[in-house]
């Protein structure tokens, strides 16, 4: 089964538009079943965003948001991106449109926040920068951030400052390992023949080898015959943030900074 | 002196070029230098005599050469091999003959495919059979093809069915007598399945076996009003064959749509079903059907295993396959008669087999719109990779996946040549999904051991006289095993996703190992 990944959620919320589409209710209907069909595993059910792929329901686009620019997303995917090209007809697609088009909010949301103030969160006194790089600057235990804005609701990335293990998608990335991606993010702790426990994310790992980063920041690769012991964690390394170490004005600060990383020549926040 | 250096000339030309009759073919494991059938032989043993590579020095393997298609994708081929040629498929029906020492080229083929084609899982082939001085290849624009074997010519080609309707090719053909078989694919697109036997020789098709009865036809009350029309039921991965009963069996896939039963009330024969038929005129001889309506995607295209054991006291003609579905199954292969299943791993949508084979369903497990966990999921406890049988361990090898899948239903009309699943499967995202290489006493289904893998597998097993099974993993490394007790001989990485089985030949009294990995096919043997 063909797995779709379309990039297209972006912070702006101004750009919200009225469905461009006309279709109808069987239409979106059958838009929904396609969506679960093809899209789902890599966007989740909902369209919420899943282990790979970005949140759709916003209503916000990120390479285009008119029907036929949508249609071209779908339909050829988006070069230096996991969204492939797509072999649905383009009636089909376009019912996925009308789909994604009926979850969209009613009017444009805006994200209240100061960028500026975020920012200074993000490289400061919460240490998001520790693990996390935004445009070359940063750590390397996280994940890159400097496109999150495009990828990634400001309810999902609430979640994911208050409540790290949420949204964990190990298992979910690549199912059957279909694509030859490496699993990242993967909590790991593994027991060295000298009985040393390290802790931090795989990178990669098959049946006879694993390639991690250390909590440390540092590449670790062990041959698994060198090793006593490898475990998984299903949680996060990253710590929850509860309301003492963010309040909701520092976090909502976080978040409209966030908002702005959409790629690495978009223009900085100062 | 001249007369006699030109006669032995030509003898050893003959010798190189002898056709592959169908009386070679019958004899296979007897000429074990070379690996004329899918599965290696007509038993579907994917087995061989050759025993150079051994327990003792399987850690002494290096590669010898390395074979780009010069294509992406699911490389899934078996490839053949007919005195020091290997005959091979690939990607987007891509196809070659290569010298089997050397790794060189002799020649290409590449189809030219029309657009907007729709297999459900890859533009992928999984090879060809042959006969005579022809290779036969099924395409994924639903055509039947004859290839010379020494340039790659074509020498004839027939449609089998329309590809507009979502109608495709991915099986490699079996060559029985002078017919060439093949069942089609497209069981996710509603398309009716059907099983053709050809001509090898002007390819004329001989006979159809349609795996979905019409009315009339025995079986067509087991499907709900015309749900038959769309029923699905694709025989895509090769059967295997008795010449002492005559008797051909083909496995067949899941009705459609594959996730949703609504409308299809009934058994919906013949799908995932063992299909005995007599190949002179494809009439059917019995069947016997492993899940009957299916909804949960599981075909039963597993390469059935024919042997011939003791069984309660007498000598009895088997049929064993470890299905998707997650029960190892024993039949008698003359009459269908159910011997005894038995799971092989973790099921949930069945809680056993009764005393009549039939499946006694958790009847608690069907798709909902927020999801239900069923194991195994949709791509089953096994699948399509080859098995493998050593005679001598007693052993079935069969590689297995641990994953179980949330369903959640996704209604949809039927409309020609579209997706028509019903219901929407993902891994379970709590237990990331793992496998094992399984050794499965063939007469008691008893686990006898397990090998982990760290991810689901989609490559099989061959096994050998050598007291070795050759194993590949979706992470690349092809792996040694001892075929006795599982323990690990060797391993390479070869950087890419295994999706077929290794085979093995000698040329020059050298035994290869070649498997197809990533977009090549690495050939391996015993340095020196």
């Amino acid at each position: 089964m063909a797995l779709l990944v379309v990039c297209c959620v972006a912070a702006n919320a101004q750009e919200a538009r009225k469905p461009t589409s006309n279709l109808d209710f069987s239409a979106i209907k059958e838009g929904a079943s396609l969506f679960r069909g093809n899209c789902s595993p890599c966007h989740g059910l909902n369209a919420r965003g899943g282990g790979r792929g970005p949140d759709l329901s916003s209503g916000r686009w990120t390479h285009g948001s008119t029907d036929e620019e949508i249609l071209r997303t779908i339909s050829q995917g988006v070069p230096g991106t996991e969204m492939p090209a797509n072999a649905l007809e383009d009636s089909e697609i376009r019912t996925i449109i009308a789909y994604l088009r009926s979850l969209a909010p009613p009017r444009n949301i805006t994200v209240p926040g100061d960028p500026a103030k975020g920012k200074k969160i993000f490289f400061g006194d919460a240490g998001c920068s520790n693990c996390h790089m935004v445009r070359g600057v940063g750590g390397v235990l996280g994940p890159d951030l400097s496109r999150v804005g495009a990828a990634r609701s400001a309810t999902y990335l609430i979640d994911s400052i208050r409540d790290p293990d949420k949204e964990l998608s190990s298992g979910m990335t690549d199912p059957n390992n279909h694509y030859g991606l490496p699993l990242v993010y993967d909590t790991v702790t593994v027991v060295t023949t000298s009985g040393e426990k390290i802790t931090g994310v795989a990178r990669n790992e098959d049946t006879y080898s694993i390639q991690m980063i250390t909590m440390a920041q540092q590449l670790q690769l062990f041959r698994k015959r060198e090793l006593k012991e490898v475990s998984h964690q299903r949680r996060s390394l990253m710590p929850p943030y509860s309301e003492d170490a963010l309040d909701a004005a520092q976090v909502q600060d976080l978040i409209s900074y966030l908002e702005t990383l959409r790629g690495m020549d978009e223009k900085e926040v100062r | 002196m001249k007369n006699a250096f030109l006669l032995i000339l030509v003898v050893a030309a003959a010798a190189l070029q002898a056709q592959v009759t169908f009386e070679r073919l019958l004899r296979a494991p007897d000429e074990p230098q070379n690996w004329l059938t899918y599965s290696g032989r007509y038993s579907g043993w994917r087995y061989s005599a050759l025993h150079e590579i051994t327990t003792t020095n399987a850690s002494r393997l290096a590669m010898e050469w390395v074979f780009q298609v010069g294509d992406l994708g699911q490389f899934e081929t078996t490839p053949l091999v007919v005195d020091g040629v290997i005959y091979g498929t690939g990607q987007n029906d891509r196809a070659f003959a290569i010298d089997a020492r050397t790794g060189r080229a002799i020649w290409r083929y590449q189809r030219n495919l029309p657009d907007k084609l729709q297999p459900c899982c890859g533009m992928v082939n999984r090879g060809f059979a042959i006969l005579g001085n022809r290779l036969f290849m099924a395409t994924l624009d639903a055509h039947v093809i004859a290839l010379d074997t020494k340039t790659g010519n074509v020498l004839w080609d027939v449609m089998a069915a329309d590809h507009h309707q979502a109608y495709t090719f991915t099986v490699a053909p079996l060559a029985v007598k002078n017919e060439v078989i093949v069942g089609i694919s497209g069981g996710e697109y509603g398309v009716r399945g059907f099983i053709d036997a050809y001509d090898a020789a002007s390819g004329k098709r001989l006979w159809r076996f349609n795996t979905v009865p019409s009315p009339g036809e025995p079986g067509n009350k087991t499907w709900k009003g015309d749900s038959w029309k769309m029923g699905g039921v694709p025989a895509w991965i090769t059967g295997t064959y008795d010449p002492e009963l005559n008797l051909l069996y083909w496995p067949t896939g899941n009705p459609s749509p594959s996730n949703y039963g609504g409308e299809r009330d009934g058994d919906n024969l013949y799908s995932n079903s063992m299909l005995a038929l007599d190949p002179d005129n494809g009439k059917l001889k019995w069947y016997f059907q492993f899940t009957p309506h299916d909804l949960y995607d599981y075909d039963a295209t597993q390469i059935p295993i024919l042997l011939d054991a003791e069984w309660e006291g007498r000598t009895r003609k088997l049929l064993a396959q470890a299905n998707r579905n997650g029960f190892f199954y024993v039949l008698d292969r003359t009459d269908g008669k159910f011997l005894f299943a038995t799971a092989f791993g973790h099921v949930t949508w069945a809680t056993g087999i009764d005393s009549d084979g039939k499946p006694i369903v958790n009847t608690s497990l069907k798709a909902t719109p927020e999801g239900t966990r069923v194991c195994p999921g949709a791509l089953g406890l096994t699948n399509w990779y080859a098995p493998s049988y050593s005679p001598e361990t007693g052993l079935i090898y069969v590689a297995t996946s641990s994953e179980c899948d949330i369903f959640t239903s996704a209604p949809q009309p039927y409309r020609a040549g579209h997706d028509f699943l019903g219901s929407v499967y993902v891994p379970d995202p709590v237990e990331r999904p793992t496998g094992a290489l399984k050794a499965i006493d063939a007469l008691t289904g008893a686990e006898k051991w397990s090998f982990p893998y760290f991810s689901s597998p989609n490559g099989g097993a061959l096994s050998t006289a050598g007291g070795v099974v050759f194993a590949g993993d979706s992470d690349g490394n092809f792996i040694v095993l001892n075929a006795k007790t599982g323990h690990d001989l060797w391993h390479v990485q070869l950087g890419a996703a295994i999706y077929s089985t290794a085979i093995t030949f000698e040329v020059d009294q050298k035994e290869y190992v070649v498997i197809p990995a990533g977009s090549a096919l690495f050939a391996f043997a015993l340095r020196e």
